[in-house]
């Protein structure tokens, strides 16, 4: 009875109803597009980093820190044997970093080099071209990103001096020609690095086998390769990623909590007028046999019902946007690229996940019930006599 | 006649203003019977509503006893209270009070909704009511498309659809022409006869006096007269 009561009043409302309507319509449209963005985007990373840098899951050298570049050309060790059958297998790649420096145009740039074998298949960097060709011949082949090209001003063809230490303490030297220049989505494995061959970087440092990581190309079974080795699971890979995805979210979140707060403000105003408006109607349902508590149900539930048709509108009308958003995208500005973020550099198409439909339905249905509860409280004070007459 | 509905020992009611207390009863002592059809009438502030809404549960007393169908109106709990005005008491009001945004017949249907009665019952309960008041053919009709006249009878229909045993009606025919308030006044009249309900108006229309077969008057907030077989 209340709910086919509160129902007839929204229609009886007209024009306020819809105002307020629309208002939801807009913020929860708005809300979920923007979830939407955000959760696209994570995936999006999520993916390009396991394809282009992580892999599902990696080992990694005791003593490497990524945030400590000394430890850059001393974080190596032999790759044990059963690593050895899982690369002989095509299930895991080995890297060997070393530091270095480039000699772009007589300029003096420090890099982070990078050895892939040329035929691994297991990240989609293309590490065929490390292979020594006619082309190549007489230089070492390397590939760069695309950031890095831009910045070291190098483009396919050109000829660049690289210097790095070997394992003795050693300095050698030796020409590179830029074989390729990637594009990548992952600025992590682009900006700053240029990739050769990894028994090319072996030699180069005086080691034979030995690596600095080993990405897997499927999730392992035990994760223990042994003294020397840390495993870093996808989930530890992309927390920082994730946290940056989650604080951009959270500056959303700030908009749409406006949004939000001036919808419940249209709320809250149509209740007070309620109140105002219905005070004798209030009186009369008190003498036809409601209770208080019934009709604070009564008005709390006109409000909800306001966010249930808010609901109805944004699946109808925001539809077309929703599946428009999720098959053609939102293309990243170029300018954003800049970001050194994964799946910022390509279109993302936004991700409506079953999760964060319910919890933005569920906030804003616990918001609005509160904005609509919260100034029909005032009923309980009312008095019946005094609503009668029309008086609050 | 001889079933007592209310009782009201030593009726009191005080009403706190800015600088004490405005009595508005004081120690009325009154019984009304089953099918009474009795009115209560005074001055502007004599105590007539007072009264009117005290009995309905809308209000409780200060001081005094005031019993409705043998139960104690202080005592009542809000459910209780709630209970009693939509089981066995109607209420007809100088305004109507009908709401806006319901057909005449979604008006006079609420008293049954919130008694749970069942949909056929229901309908056939509104027809058969706005039948006894003669406005079948406003069914669809919102309140403001209608007159003075048929507003009050929906507002009658309404109070009578759930056949309770006391109706209370505050000055219902003050909004009402002459011809308008008689036709009301008959309806009422059959209605107490041919269902025994008991009517109870506060007014001081003249029209209406001549109606009521008692006719209390109040003044001050005290009894003055209590005249059985005024009226008719």
């Amino acid at each position: 009875m209340t709910f086919r009561l509160a129902f007839k009043n929204i229609l009886g409302n007209g024009w306020r109803s819809l105002i307020n309507v629309a208002i939801l319509a807009i913020v929860l449209t708005g809300m979920v597009w923007m979830q939407g963005i955000y959760d696209g985007w994570g995936r999006l990373a999520r993916v390009q980093m396991q394809e282009w840098e992580f892999g599902q899951g990696h080992y990694v050298q005791a003593d490497y820190d990524k945030y400590d570049s000394f430890t850059w050309d001393k974080s190596h060790a032999a790759i044990p044997p059963q690593a050895q059958r899982l690369i002989q297998a095509g299930k895991a790649v080995p890297v060997l970093y070393s530091a270095g420096v480039l000699y772009p145009q007589g300029r003096m740039t420090p890099v982070l080099i990078k050895g892939i074998p040329a035929g691994q298949t297991v990240l989609k960097i293309p590490s065929a071209e490390l292979k020594e060709t006619e082309a190549t011949a007489g230089f070492l082949p390397a590939v760069i990103g695309g950031q890095m090209a831009k910045s070291a001003r190098l483009k396919e063809g050109d000829i660049v001096t690289m210097r790095w230490k070997d394992v003795h303490g050693v300095y050698n030297a030796a020409d590179l020609m830029i074989a390729k220049v990637m594009r990548t989505p992952v600025p992590t494995i682009d900006a700053g690095q240029v990739w050769i061959d990894f028994d090319r970087l072996n030699r180069a440092k005086a080691l034979s086998s030995f690596a600095t990581l080993l990405v897997l190309k499927d999730k392992p079974e035990q994760t223990n390769l042994g003294p020397g080795w840390n495993y870093v699971g996808t989930e530890e890979a992309m927390a920082g990623t994730d946290a940056m995805i989650n604080a951009k979210r959270a500056g959303g979140y700030v908009l749409f909590t406006l949004l939000l707060f001036l919808s419940m403000i249209a709320i809250f105003d149509t209740q007070i007028l309620a109140i105002f408006k219905r005070r004798k109607e209030i009186g009369t349902l008190i003498a036809l046999g409601l209770t208080k508590r019934q009709i604070i149900r009564l008005f709390t539930l006109e409000g909800i019902l306001y966010m249930l048709m808010g609901t109805v509108c944004t699946a109808v009308a925001g539809f077309p946007l929703f599946l428009y958003f999720a098959l053609k995208g939102y293309p990243i500005p170029q300018q954003m690229t800049g970001y050194n973020i994964a799946g910022m550099s390509e279109t993302i198409r936004c991700y409506y996940s079953p999760r964060m439909l319910l919890t933005t339905f569920l906030i804003v249905l616990a918001v609005t019930a509160f904005a609509s509860w919260l100034p029909t409280s005032r009923i309980a004070r009312l008095k019946a006599t005094d609503a009668l007459l029309g008086k609050v | 006649m001889s079933d007592l509905q209310i009782e009201t020992k030593k009726l009191t009611k005080h009403y706190p203003t800015g600088e004490g207390q405005l009595t508005a009863l004081k120690e009325v002592d009154l019984t009304f019977r089953e099918g009474e059809f009795a009115g209560i009438v005074g001055p502007s502030g004599s105590g007539k509503t007072t009264l009117l809404n005290i009995i309905g549960s809308l209000d409780t007393q200060s001081e005094g006893e005031v019993l409705v169908l043998g139960k104690e109106i202080s005592k009542l709990t809000a459910k209780e209270s709630a209970e009693l005005r939509s089981k066995h008491i109607g209420f007809i009001f100088q305004t109507y009070n009908l709401l806006p945004v319901y057909t005449v017949y979604e008006n006079v249907e609420l008293p049954l909704l919130l008694l749970k009665i069942s949909p056929e019952k229901r309908r056939k309960a509104v027809l058969d009511a706005l039948e006894w008041l003669g406005i079948t053919d406003k069914l669809k009709a919102r309140p403001n498309q209608l007159s003075g006249g048929q507003g009050q009878r929906v507002s009658i229909a309404r109070a009578m659809v759930k056949r309770p045993q006391i109706v209370l009606a505050d000055e219902p025919t003050a909004n009402l022409d002459t011809e308008n308030s008689l036709r009301i006044l008959e309806t009422m009249c059959k209605i107490n006869a041919e269902l025994g309900t008991t009517f109870i108006f506060s007014t001081h229309d003249d029209k209406v006096v001549k109606f009521l077969r008692r006719v209390i008057t109040l003044r001050d907030g005290k009894v003055a007269k209590d005249d059985i077989q005024a009226g008719l």
